[in-house]
């Protein structure tokens, strides 16, 4: 991408809203990210809208820096229920017990180690890791440019959004560029203890950076011998599963799914807390149902006996 | 039979108990019979089924697949088999080892069994209280083509007026196949080989006088003829259930007649698993009140 410099301003403007973030300076290849005005265009409400950001640094492409935070994308709504002791309703907690002696062992007595086979360990210092962990720099390193549909999505791991750490300008001009030639930048980041493969490309307004998994986490079909000895399917037969498919075609919209069991629990802990008496209602599958009229009338005449 | 003590019998405790699964697998795929119809069948005719397994060895011969795919017979109580589920251990001379048979004592049992796609339930000759005694005598009366059901029924007549001449009350089912069983229950104390002989002797004396009945094994198989099998009665052989379905395209069921109903037209076929349940007689009724003994 073309690189435009422009004069860093004095000071940074003030900016109520946003969250206190951690200053990035690499100013030497910082894109100037004052641009008056361009905050009223349409940016507030994401503003709003928009959590902390989890992680500060730069996209760097060459020599070129794009200032940017990093902000959770996606939430996992699950939901997870606490252990309690059922006679005195307290939450119970895990502890660390040795599996000899059944003892609970200190966090100061523990060490890591990694199973090389089963029951057998190497163990490992923390300062022996620290010397190998990959050093979180702060950078988004773009390597290099593909085309958008060239990606495999079986790859993507976690998507997050990218917003301009005061350089809305550098950020729109690489948004806008990459649209337009359909492209999307891999590098690698480092979060916390981990480099990642990723993926930088536009979405809707804005830029999302999405994890990528290797290569060796993931298993490709053919690896399976019922899938990799497919047969070719009968032209006639194939007809009639294209038509069938094609009247079957329609829009789709992910609005239209929710997780009902979800939805069904806190249903269940909302009429708990209001008092209300729950009418425990036993799961079975519904094709089951009409084996229930069956069993009625069969747990009848037993009994009768 | 009853649940036992402290087990809800309400129909949601039982499926609580027992998880029916794969309800909309085809298991009869001639008339169209699903999982889900099988399970019901026996439901509906456990009242009428159960006396005849409570305390048996049961074999099971399982279609997983439905009929016309891969089937077998399963004596050992599989992995996973439940806690509710009573077993009898057995020591099989011919396998060496223990078999752990599955007994089925109760309704959870049988919903549990007919979910295993075990279509036929074959039960043992002797009870678990007394393995080495038989309780039923047995003549199963199979007929080799061209003879028919029809000749079958002929020769059950037969066989009944004979040991009715010994005194004794007989009782008859369809084999669900093509055949008929002819049952006597017994008196405790009886032994195997005693029963085998008396049926032999019986199967000797009617073969002499009428054409086509055979009463050895070697001539089973010959065509046009009707073998009375003595066989069976031995420890460790089984029988098909009164009321159990038959693995036959056709969802045929064993089911218990009266000899009035064994007349020319009726056909073994006709007793299905949609036309049993529908039949309010109970031609068995009382035959655990009716030991018999026989005479060596």
């Amino acid at each position: 991408m073309q690189e435009t410099r422009k004069k860093r301003a004095g000071s940074a403007p003030q900016r109520g809203q946003e969250p206190v973030q951690p200053v990035h300076r690499d100013a030497t290849n910082s894109l100037a990210e004052d641009h008056q005005g361009h905050d009223s265009e349409g940016l507030q409400g994401r503003q709003g809208l928009a959590g902390k950001p989890f992680w500060s640094g730069s996209i760097t492409i060459g020599l070129v820096n794009v200032p940017v935070h990093l902000h959770t994308m996606v939430r996992d709504k699950s939901f997870s229920f606490r252990l309690l002791h059922r006679n005195d309703g307290q939450p119970l907690r895990y502890d660390r017990v040795c599996t000899k002696d059944g003892r609970v062992v200190p966090w100061s007595e523990t060490v890591k180690g990694y199973e090389v086979r089963k029951g057998e360990f190497v163990v490992v210092e923390p300062e022996e890791l620290k010397a190998i962990m990959p050093e979180s720099d702060r950078k988004i390193r773009i390597e290099k440019f593909v085309y958008c549909l060239s990606l495999d999505p079986v790859f993507f791991g976690t998507p997050y959004i990218l917003t301009p750490d005061r350089s809305e300008e550098a950020y729109s001009l690489l948004r806008t560029a990459l649209v337009d030639l359909g492209r999307a930048a891999i590098g690698k980041i480092t979060l916390r203890t981990k480099e990642y493969p990723v993926v930088v490309h536009g979405y809707k307004e804005g830029l999302i950076l999405t994890t990528l998994r290797y290569a060796d986490e993931v298993t490709t079909p053919g690896a399976f011998e019922a899938i990799s000895k497919l047969p070719v399917p009968g032209a006639a037969e194939l007809d009639l599963a294209r038509r069938i498919i094609t009247d079957l075609s329609g829009d789709f919209s992910i609005a239209d799914y929710h997780d009902t069991y979800r939805d069904a629990v806190e249903q269940l802990v909302m009429k708990k807390l209001a008092g209300e008496k729950i009418v425990y209602e036993s799961p079975h599958p519904e094709e089951a149902k009409e084996l229930m009229q069956a069993l009625k009338e069969t747990l009848a005449t037993l009994q009768g006996k | 039979m009853k649940g036992r003590p402290g087990r809800g019998q309400e129909p949601e405790d039982v499926l609580s108990r027992v998880h029916v699964t794969n309800l909309n697998k085809v298991l009869y795929p001639v008339p169209g019979i699903t999982k889900q119809q099988v399970i019901e069948y026996y439901i509906r005719i456990a009242p009428k089924i159960l006396p005849f397994l409570n305390n048996r060895l049961l074999t099971m011969h399982r279609y997983p697949d439905g009929v016309g795919k891969t089937d077998f017979y399963e004596k050992d109580a599989p992995q996973g088999t439940p806690g509710y589920v009573d077993i009898f251990p057995v020591f099989s001379r011919t396998a060496g080892r223990e078999v752990r048979f599955v007994v089925c004592n109760n309704l959870d049992t049988l919903l549990w069994i007919a979910n295993l796609a075990s279509l036929e339930l074959h039960i043992s000759l002797s009870g678990t209280g007394s393995y080495d005694n038989p309780d039923f005598l047995l003549f199963d009366i199979d007929p080799e083509p061209p003879l028919n059901f029809e000749d079958v029924m002929q020769v059950a007549h037969i066989v009944r007026r004979h040991l009715e001449q010994e005194g004794l009350v007989p009782f008859v089912k369809t084999s669900g196949k093509k055949g008929l069983h002819i049952i006597v229950p017994l008196t405790t104390g009886h032994r195997f080989d005693a029963v085998r002989a008396f049926a032999h002797r019986t199967g000797i004396a009617i073969a002499k006088d009428t054409p086509h009945v055979v009463s050895e094994f070697p001539h089973s198989r010959d065509p046009g003829t009707i073998f009375i099998d003595y066989l069976q009665n031995a420890r460790g052989k089984t029988m098909v259930a009164p009321y159990s379905l038959r693995g036959s395209p056709g969802a045929t069921v064993s089911a218990p007649v009266n000899w009035e109903e064994l007349v020319p037209g009726t056909r073994a076929e006709d007793f299905t698993i949609r036309t049993v349940l529908l039949r309010e007689k109970e031609p068995w009724r009382g035959i655990f009140d009716s030991r018999q003994t026989i005479r060596d």
